[in-house]
């Protein structure tokens, strides 16, 4: 259990690094859409978890695709995680969540690396490579820094690269953040719940497992060379929905003993059980963004029974940091409970 | 087969006598070193104790010695960088770089070895002392150390149990490979082929038709030379003993219980294996133990008697065709799958090992309660796993047939219920009832673990005499 | 594009897309730094793991250069393969481990790529025992196997040089290829450390400077975690 300063003082550390304050939104994912949708297990998930959503019967669904990015401005075209929040709507009227991002990997293993990242990964002024130091990147067969996009006059990228050079735990996910790019589509893009979770099967067997959202259109990023545009992905969405439904397949991946369990820095090799557990479906955006994209309230530890978080340190924490930023924000108190998620 | 003279004598029979004692050795002077070697083979008993020879004469000795160096032994004593280059990889690299392959991980991982094992660099030789009184161990250690060739760098030691019982408490030693022209009056036939001599001594036909392992040269070094893996292997009794009440427990709750263990057959279980008033759960008990290992504890092969152990079978004799009720998964069947169906067809009958074990700790007592307060005293095994070529024998054995589990479809990914390094929340093992179904155990936690070990070759005479002549 | 740009910056910006740079570089730059931060060829093959998935759907991408450059020699090659066929197919029944084998010849090199399951030395061995005159046909047009056949008297030296020809397999994410190339140097600190992951770049173009052919990531399957005997077997083939 995270106890609630702990809790506070990591939104705060969050809140602290954003660019402009958001008020009462997101201080980070602040930039948000919701979506409407259902998702419908394949015939096997029910073999592996008892949970409500993979039993076959179509479950309504909300998604709320957000750009990673803390602070008001909207940068659809800059290179950014993007998140896909998932909330299963089963019958106990709780829901059941599954929060992904486009980042495969974490930076940070647990609360104190968490701080420690916040100190050293502060926003600081970007400015553009001169061309001879660019050139002398070059002559060195480095790969010089990007130019900031317009209007971006600070950013976390140096602190960033610093951490991840003193601590070999967090490169893979600094690394797949400096190289993420910016999607064509929210719908166009894979996404990763990052921490490993248990399911329960119906025979009792208790696997660890780690869930991604593959994007049935395909994954496609935009020209990196091309000057990126601000506002697009929400109009893309809208539009792409009226014209069809966009589809994710969900697949859960189980670890194997001596996989990391409780470290969601460290990937599983392509090498593990993979089970195809279902398709999203997204059918609108919703009507009413205010109810479905603001007030609703993801929790990673929101869990149908049947699924149950590792012991994750970064996963305990985002139950305490998510639910001190709803209150922050006067988020939708949904009914919902610690009890609940365990 | 006249040469066979010049191979050391617990190679192709065992000793049988109840001390044994390693020492584990460095070389502190090469040249008195290679003096100690040319003494132990010159057939003057007084010094250095005689290395004991395959025909040991018409008595066995009171005491018996025998040497295996290592890679870094044989460097020390200045073999020809040559002739090491001949040794194969896995000996040149040593049993710490192949524990992956081995299934050293975890808390079995070299990183968490004890002294000496700690520093494999430092371990230039082993010799193992055999006696039948426990004195004699210290009275040929003394005269092994004398004159400060080698230094020791620590000992370990077993000692063997009434009825070849081993920790837990099966009847052990009732298997070894019988060699093509070797007759042994210990060894009855065991219904599989005698190995050619090639699956234990170098320079000789192996079982892989056509297949001879290099010989390192000169012949006199290599020929008749073998290699050993010498294992610590720590067994935890109280663990292997609380997961038989679990899964008995587990049993006794199944639909299907009375397939697993008839009703009624506790009394036949329970007065075969000397268990007054056995109850069915503890019946259950030693089923799931049977099963685990392939043979019920007094030694009877689940293969021939798979509902209730049978005294008066002979334990050796059986194969796994046709429909076997022994587990695909047992100990047993995993270690040397005989003349069964398996994946890799070619390699039937060509992973054989010689295995010379002898437990260490005290004898743990059954019928004895427990201080659960009270720490355990360790016990476990040193363990000898002999063959000519540790790549094809030992590591693929432990490798593919115990860790993977290749060599079946169905018990492939899970572990060996016994020796694997098994974490419960993924190991399983199929329970074979006679209708042909399985109960499926779970949650099989690590039993054995290793605490240390060397990857050792076993120098003929010739080879001894050869070192013990070197010049540089 | 901002404003303030001059013409240098889009020279700069514009340099490293040009063939004449890349050309430069790679005669000039690449040499002096791998002079500079030399850097060692890593071993071919799968990663060494005990975990299960990554110990079956193994990959074997073996490149082995002809003796012979030339259509005579690539018939040669071609001709070892199909006269043995017979051979080749009862070897990979009976070997059982294996999930696919093909022959492909590529620039006069004759290459085997194969996904098998458990340990490589196994795999060979057991196949050395099966088809070892195939292998002795195939290897006696390749430069350098002449010292490694017959394999069946040359087993261990043989197995050693098949993993040499073996191709190193890329990690499936960039920072384990940097602790593929620190565990050969002997490095194993974990934190703090003082790495620069800006020459990634650098230290991959050198290390395929020192393994010129590689295999990129572990490689996809659509059903990890399964031996080609489970797979038989699940589908009613028999194994």
């Amino acid at each position: 259990m995270v106890d609630t300063s702990v809790a506070k003082q990591l939104v705060q550390a969050i809140i602290d690094n954003l660019p402009a304050p958001v008020g009462p939104r997101r201080p980070v994912h602040t930039i948000g859409i919701g979506v409407k949708g259902e998702f419908v297990a394949s015939n096997v998930a029910r073999n592996y978890c008892i949970a409500e959503q993979f039993q076959g019967q179509p479950v309504p669904a909300s998604v709320r695709f957000s750009n990673g990015l803390g602070g008001p401005d909207q940068h659809d075209g800059w290179s950014d995680v993007r998140g896909m929040a998932t909330r299963f709507h089963i019958s106990d009227g709780k829901g059941s969540d599954l929060i992904a991002t486009t980042l495969g990997e974490f930076f940070v293993r647990n609360v104190d690396d968490f701080f420690k990242f916040t100190e050293i990964a502060k926003l600081a002024p970007y400015s553009r490579l001169s061309w001879w130091q660019k050139l002398c990147d070059l002559v060195k067969l480095k790969v010089p820094d990007r130019d900031p996009y317009l209007n971006e006059t600070e950013n976390v990228n140096a602190g960033a690269l610093r951490y991840a050079n003193q601590h070999r735990f967090a490169q893979l996910g600094v690394f797949q953040a400096a190289v993420i790019g910016a999607p064509v589509s929210y719908a166009r893009a894979s996404y990763h719940a990052v921490h490993t979770f248990w399911v329960t099967a119906p025979n009792g067997v208790r696997r660890p497992v780690r869930f991604s959202w593959q994007p049935v259109a395909g994954v496609c990023n935009t020209d990196p060379m091309a000057v990126p545009q601000d506002k697009y992905l929400f109009k893309e969405l809208d539009e792409r929905l009226k014209k069809w439904p966009a589809r994710f397949m969900l697949m859960m991946t189980i670890g194997e003993a001596g996989d990391a369990i409780d470290d969601c820095t460290k990937p599983w090799p392509g090498t593990r059980l993979r089970i195809s557990m279902g398709t999203l479906t997204l059918l609108k955006v919703s009507e009413d963004q205010e109810a479905d994209g603001e007030r609703i309230s993801f929790n990673p530890n929101r869990l149908a029974p049947g699924i149950e978080p590792s012991a994750d340190p970064i996963l305990e924490a985002r139950l305490g940091a998510y639910e001190a930023s709803r209150e922050i924000r006067g988020g939708c108190p949904f009914k919902w409970s610690k009890v609940d998620a365990g | 087969m006249n040469d066979i003279a010049d191979v050391q004598g617990n190679i192709l029979r065992g000793y049988r006598k109840p001390y044994v004692r390693y020492l584990i050795l460095e070389v502190a002077d090469p040249g008195a070193a290679r003096r100690w070697l040319a003494a132990s083979v010159s057939g003057h008993g007084d010094g250095v104790p005689q290395i004991t020879p395959y025909n040991w004469g018409k008595d066995k000795p009171d005491t018996c010695f025998n040497i295996g160096l290592t890679y870094e032994g044989l460097r020390a004593l200045g073999t020809p960088s040559a002739s090491l280059a001949m040794f194969p990889n896995e000996f040149i690299e040593g049993m710490t770089a192949r524990a992956l392959k081995l299934g050293d991980v975890g808390p079995s991982a070299p990183d968490n070895w004890p002294k000496p094992f700690d520093e494999p660099k430092r371990i230039h030789l082993i010799a193992t002392i055999y006696a039948d009184k426990k004195q004699q161990l210290d009275q040929v250690q003394e005269r092994a150390l004398a004159g400060g060739a080698l230094k020791k760098l620590d000992t370990r030691e077993g000692c063997s149990f009434e009825d070849d019982a081993v920790h837990f408490g099966y009847r052990d030693n009732i298997m070894q490979p019988r060699f093509e022209g070797i007759h042994d009056r210990e060894r009855h036939d065991d219904g599989q082929p005698r190995a050619p001599l090639g699956t234990v001594l170098l320079g000789h036909k192996t079982n892989l038709e056509d297949l001879m392992w290099r010989v390192p040269q000169p012949a006199a070094l290599g020929h008749n030379g073998t290699f050993n893996a010498f294992r610590v292997l720590k067994q935890d009794v109280v663990g292997f003993e609380d997961y038989l009440d679990q899964a008995a427990s587990d049993l006794l709750k199944h639909k299907q219980v009375d397939d697993v263990l008839a009703p009624g057959a506790e009394a036949k279980i329970g007065e075969v294996l000397k268990l007054k008033g056995l109850t069915r759960h503890g019946a259950l008990r030693e089923v799931v133990a049977a099963n685990l290992c392939g043979r019920w504890r007094d030694g009877t092969p689940l293969a021939l008697s798979a509902d209730t152990p049978d005294p008066k079978l002979v334990k050796e004799k059986f194969d796994y065709t046709g429909e076997s009720r022994c587990p695909y998964g047992a100990h047993i069947r995993r270690c040397n799958p005989r003349g069964g169906q398996i994946v890799q067809r070619v390699a039937n009958n060509s992973r054989r090992l010689v295995r010379r074990g002898v437990p260490y700790g005290p004898l743990y007592v059954r019928t004895q309660p427990r201080d659960p307060g009270k720490a355990e005293p360790e016990r476990g095994l040193l363990g000898n796993f002999i063959g000519a070529s540790l790549g094809a024998q030992f590591e693929a054995m432990s490798c593919d047939w115990l860790n993977l589990g290749l060599q079946d479809p169905r018990i492939t990914e899970s572990n060996d219920p016994i020796t694997g390094s098994n974490d419960p929340s993924a190991s399983w093992f199929d329970l074979p009832l006679k209708s042909g179904n399985t109960i499926r155990l779970r949650g099989l936690p690590r039993f054995v673990s290793t605490r240390g070990g060397a990857y050792t070759f076993l120098p003929s005479l010739s080879a001894i005499r050869f070192l013990g002549s070197l010049t540089t | 594009m901002p404003a303030d740009e001059g013409l240098l910056d889009r020279i700069v910006n514009w340099l490293p897309t040009t063939l004449g740079f890349k050309r430069v570089a790679s005669w000039i730059l690449v040499p002096y730094w791998a002079h500079k931060t030399p850097v060692k060829p890593l071993p071919g093959g799968p990663h060494a793991s005990f975990q299960h998935g990554d110990n079956v759907q193994c990959m074997m991408n073996l490149i082995m250069p002809l003796k012979v450059k030339s259509p005579i020699g690539r018939a040669e090659a071609a001709l070892a393969i199909a006269q043995n066929k017979d051979a080749i197919y009862a070897g990979l029944n009976n070997v059982g481990t294996v999930h696919f084998a093909r022959f492909v010849i590529v620039g006069d090199n004759i290459c085997m790529f194969s996904v098998y399951d458990g340990d490589f030395t196994n795999y060979i061995r057991d196949f050395i025992a099966t088809i070892g005159q195939v292998f002795n046909a195939v290897v006696s047009l390749v430069e350098g196997g002449d010292d490694v056949i017959p394999c069946e008297e040359n087993v261990e030296a043989f197995i050693q040089w098949v993993h040499e020809r073996d191709l190193y397999q890329v990690p499936d994410t960039p920072t384990d290829f940097l602790r593929d190339q620190e565990a050969l140097n002997g490095d194993r600190a974990v934190s703090p450390v003082n790495d620069d992951l800006t020459l990634l770049p650098r230290k991959l173009v050198l290390q395929l400077r020192a393994n010129p052919n590689v295999s990129l990531g572990s490689g996809y399957r659509a059903y990890p975690g399964y031996s080609a005997a489970q797979v038989r077997e699940r589908l009613g083939l028999g194994w």
